[in-house]
């Protein structure tokens, strides 16, 4: 391969709806909504919480934003990269966002069971009540995020870190 | 170890304006809570179903509507179109973590229903979903809800 090659990638797929432009209201709710649940949540934390859920439900924009967030924020290539299999690399991470990470599986993927005690109960050793509470609200606004974001077929690519927070 | 029940109030306020925002916008009250009702049978909501049983009710949903709403797609002649396509869509996008949303699934929404109403609808599954999240993440019991 020479330096003057191109590498020709796939066609960049155009968004099916957008959504915040027929939708302004909801729009300015889910901005409130994000506000309100980020509240008391350590900033590094909820970058991690994100990228964990925009994973499992294969949102590609948010991937892009969340990814690029947090690098700019100071977070590590590896534990960004390790978040797709944070069980088996524990050590990356606090217990506690490995509590965190934990309760984000569980409450992203609803539709297969329901939040295991355990999983729960081992969040509530490391979160005291009122942030496990935001905890749930973050987890529940980025499945939200990644619903628009999928659903409409959002494109990524194009995030500049910081431009949404 | 009991679950909390703590919720922040604002956070309470905005998923609340979030619901009202998106059922507004799509003007079908008894639609929507067809597509309430099945999210929340997918995410296994027991508040949100007995919440919403009682308000489709009082919106005039018919009782075969909500006794076959989990067997939607084989119930013939129970849904019409729109309603079908919308289900179809609250499927699709509640249960992302087996995959997309499938083109055709879209396909047939854009078909019957306007962008600002597809906006709206789409909005409405995700509010929803919030709430079936915050319900069955601190098992919140049903019943609690009264009109």
């Amino acid at each position: 391969m020479t330096t003057e090659e191109t590498v020709r990638y796939a066609p960049e797929h155009t968004p099916r709806l957008s959504w915040a432009q027929h939708a302004p209201e909801v729009y300015k709710a889910m901005l409130r909504l994000d506000t309100a649940a980020r509240r008391g949540l350590d900033p590094r934390l909820l970058e991690l919480v994100k990228i964990r859920a925009s994973q499992l439900n294969h949102c590609a924009f948010c991937l892009d934003m969340h990814s690029k967030d947090a690098l700019a924020a100071g977070e590590s290539v590896e534990r960004i990269i390790q978040l797709g299999a944070w069980e088996e690399s524990k050590h990356f991470y606090t217990e506690k966002e490995a509590a965190a990470l934990e309760l984000t599986d569980a409450v992203t993927v609803l539709t297969d069971g329901f939040v295991p005690d355990e999983v729960y109960d081992h969040a509530a050793k490391h979160f005291e009540e009122a942030e496990l509470a935001q905890l749930i609200a973050a987890i529940t606004v980025i499945n939200a995020w990644n619903r628009f974001g999928v659903t409409c077929r959002m494109v990524p690519g194009h995030y500049e870190a910081g431009k949404h927070q | 170890m009991s679950r909390t029940e703590v919720l922040d109030p604002e956070v309470g306020r905005t998923l609340s304006a979030l619901s009202a925002s998106a059922k507004r916008g799509l003007g079908d009250p008894a639609l929507a809570e067809l597509v309430v009702i099945r999210a929340s049978q997918l995410n296994h909501c027991a508040f949100c179903l007995d919440m919403h049983l009682g308000i489709a009710r009082e919106h005039g949903v018919s009782e075969k509507q909500l006794d076959l709403l989990a067997a939607w797609e084989e119930a013939e002649g129970v849904y019409d179109e729109r309603e079908r396509a919308a289900l179809a869509l609250t499927e699709a996008v509640t249960v992302l973590t087996e995959g997309f949303v499938p083109d055709a699934v879209w396909a047939t929404a854009a078909e019957q229903f306007d962008d600002g109403q597809l906006a709206h609808l789409i909005g409405l599954v995700v509010a929803i979903n919030n709430w079936n999240r915050v319900m069955v993440a601190r098992r919140i019991p049903p019943g609690g809800h009264r009109p």
